[in-house]
């Protein structure tokens, strides 16, 4: 028992999840019952699947240390690509997988100028993050295509599920996805490699690990995340503007972080990049629902940042110095 | 050899004939709060861009890489009048922050026209020689008359304004318009319960319907949401969801994009303030040439607090997706 809590102490996602659950029961408390009914829940499923997707993208890469500040410019240009593809005559699918592609090649591309010119993925992924967003205002011409409702099958990625209309089929999408990348981390090999990557590079070189690979795939898959939730968000909203996405990747990055995911790459786990996203849409809703200055909103989620990871540092802190007895 | 000697005398008179800007063309700039992203400014772009072919100038319109950012704003305006242009176009978001700059741009003889937003305090605060756009206070209070016509004549009334842009003077000052006019329905009607508060919206669809979403659901007594942008035409899509029929929760805001036309038509959004982005990039550049070209002072020109309603959609809807409204 002792031992089960040692090592649950030492969870990286184990602060975050602690106080996500600490503030639906505030918040909870605070609306008078809203928070947990059933439109306030539907209102963040709407959202949360698409914010979640690009968290867990950036999870990933920031487990194998690198960063993407890209996404959120990513998240734009695929919708628009696909819009702009969908008016010009092409079928859905077809300009579905352009978008995807599109993505996977900026995913390419950040990773490869990355390695190849060994820079950090700090400023390839900022240079990616302006022309990702120009792009998405050219190829547009800065009017948004207008996809008429029943025109594409947004159902597929957008209708509820339920007869009670709670949740969309984006939620399965998202948690069919976050399942698949967790067991890739956990279960493959490639999941080793990333870790042994973010870890500790000349190791896992010398391992024979192709460490460039590796940050390559990772990379692309996280831009294909992007792209994926930005599809589903302007679906979801029948509208495809340039503007969306606009600072999610410093929310990205917040959400990781606050789910234990370090910095210098090695450690994390796309369930605390899922509660990080997570508990900034509960703070944004909760906030609103209990009629707090919403002026506070960016303090509180800063505030939140710093006291998850100070927590999660104290928490593992605690957990390596607690003893326990070993098998004989 | 007559061919020849006609040609040339034909293109020396055509050459006269389209006057000095053929050789020396006017050159302006046109430094705007926003990034290129937002729909908005590319109809004013747009506007702006056939003006100057129709006068021959050498036009160049600068974003920002942060949207609203004003250091980087005046960095801009700084790098366009180091050039010497002929006229300088803003938009003037902060009341004292583009003082210095437009004070020296015109004692450099450079025209100065503020579009799209002004100065609080209008021509009294700023060295601007006229302004092109849309008063915000009124439209604010326009749009808010317009849509109580809709409110229900007796009971409470509880109404919810959302400022797209705290700190920014178009949207607290759009905001403030709206609750001047609910102020004013407060004091006419003692006897009724007429209350109204304001929240920091966002400047995202998705993170507005959040918001509103979560507001609605703590205060389902709420009549009518006030946008001080577009961005309740994502609050129309939780109302679907929530099986709330059009009309039940009031909306209305400033601009028109397709995806508010939709919602117009679909009865969510009973009216809009339209400001004619178009006319607000085209209106300055012509000022420019009759001032330089003519010796005509440049004019305030209000471009309006048009209203639209659903019934007006469908004429609006080729205009507005050719970028013209």
């Amino acid at each position: 028992m002792r031992r089960l809590f040692k090592l649950s102490l030492q969870k990286p996602e184990l602060a975050s999840a602690l106080l996500l659950l600490l503030l639906v029961i505030v918040f909870q408390v605070r609306s008078d019952n809203v928070f947990l009914s059933t439109n306030n829940i539907r209102g963040i499923l709407g959202i949360l699947p698409e914010t979640a997707l690009v968290a867990v993208g950036v999870t990933l890469l920031m487990i194998c240390g690198e960063f993407d500040l890209s996404v959120g410019s990513v998240f734009a240009l695929m919708p628009m690509t696909m819009a702009v593809l969908v008016v010009g005559g092409w079928p859905f699918w077809l300009a579905v997988l352009a978008g995807l592609g599109l993505c996977a090649l900026i995913g390419f591309l950040n990773g490869w100028i990355t390695i190849r010119f060994d820079i950090p993925s700090f400023i390839t992924t900022l240079g990616m993050l302006f022309m990702a967003r120009s792009l998405t205002v050219v190829i547009s011409g800065g009017f948004p295509p207008r996809i008429k409702p029943g025109e594409v099958p947004s159902w597929l990625f957008v209708g509820f599920v339920d007869e009670g209309g709670l949740v969309r089929a984006s939620v399965l999408w998202f948690a069919g996805i976050a399942i698949l990348i967790s067991l890739l981390l956990s279960r493959t090999n490639f999941g080793n490699w990333v870790r042994a990557t973010g870890g500790f590079p000349p190791a896992a070189s010398a391992m024979g690990i192709a460490t460039g690979k590796v940050k390559i795939a990772c990379f692309m898959i996280c831009s294909v995340l992007a792209g994926f939730a930005g599809m589903i968000q302007s679906l979801r909203l029948n509208s495809f503007l340039p503007s969306i996405g606009e600072g999610m990747e410093l929310q990205a990055v917040a959400s990781a972080v606050i789910g234990g995911t370090s910095l210098f790459g090695g450690v994390g786990s796309v369930l605390g990049g899922v509660i990080g996203a997570t508990l900034i849409r509960v703070i944004d809703n909760g906030m609103v629902l209990s009629q707090i200055d919403a002026n506070w909103f960016k303090f509180a989620i800063g505030a939140l940042t710093i006291f998850a990871v100070v927590g999660n540092a104290w928490l593992r802190r605690k957990g390596r110095a607690m003893k326990v007895e070993t098998d004989k | 050899m007559k061919k020849l000697k006609g040609l040339a005398i034909a293109a020396m008179l055509s050459t006269t004939a389209t006057g000095a800007f053929a050789q020396d063309p006017l050159d302006i700039v046109f430094t705007v709060h926003s990034g290129a992203s937002n729909t908005f400014w590319q109809a004013v772009q747009k506007g702006y861009e056939d003006a100057c072919g129709k006068i021959g100038a050498t036009c160049q319109m600068v974003y920002l890489q942060t949207d609203g950012s004003i250091p980087e704003q005046v960095a801009n305006m700084e790098a366009a009048l180091a050039r010497s242009p002929d006229a300088l176009i803003t938009s003037i978001v902060d009341n004292t922050a583009f003082d210095e700059v437009i004070q020296r741009a015109r004692d450099a003889g450079v025209i100065v026209i503020a579009a799209n937003v002004d100065d609080l305090e209008g021509a009294a605060g700023n060295a601007r020689q006229a302004f092109v756009g849309q008063g915000f206070k009124p439209a604010g209070y326009g749009l808010a008359r317009a849509q109580w016509a809709n409110m229900p004549a007796e009971g409470p009334i509880h109404v919810l304004v959302g400022v797209s842009g705290p700190g920014q003077n178009w949207s607290e000052t759009r905001a403030l318009g709206v609750t001047t006019f609910l102020d004013e329905m407060i004091a006419a009607n003692p006897d009724r319960q007429i209350t109204y508060e304001k929240i920091d919206s966002g400047l995202d669809l998705a993170i507005v319907a959040d918001r509103v979403g979560a507001y609605l659901s703590a205060r389902p007594e709420t009549n009518a949401y006030f946008d001080t942008g577009f961005w309740h035409a994502g609050v129309a899509g939780v109302l679907r969801d929530r099986g709330i029929e059009a009309g039940k929760v009031l909306l209305a805001g400033f601009d028109l994009v397709p995806v508010v036309l939709d919602e117009m038509e679909a009865g969510y959004i009973q009216v809009q303030v339209d400001q004619q982005p178009y006319m607000q990039g085209f209106m300055p550049a012509m000022m420019v040439y009759q001032t330089k070209m003519v010796g005509l002072a440049p004019v305030d020109i209000n471009t309006g607090e048009a209203l639209v309603y659903p019934k007006d959609v469908s004429a609006i809807r080729e205009l507005s997706e050719k970028g013209l409204r």
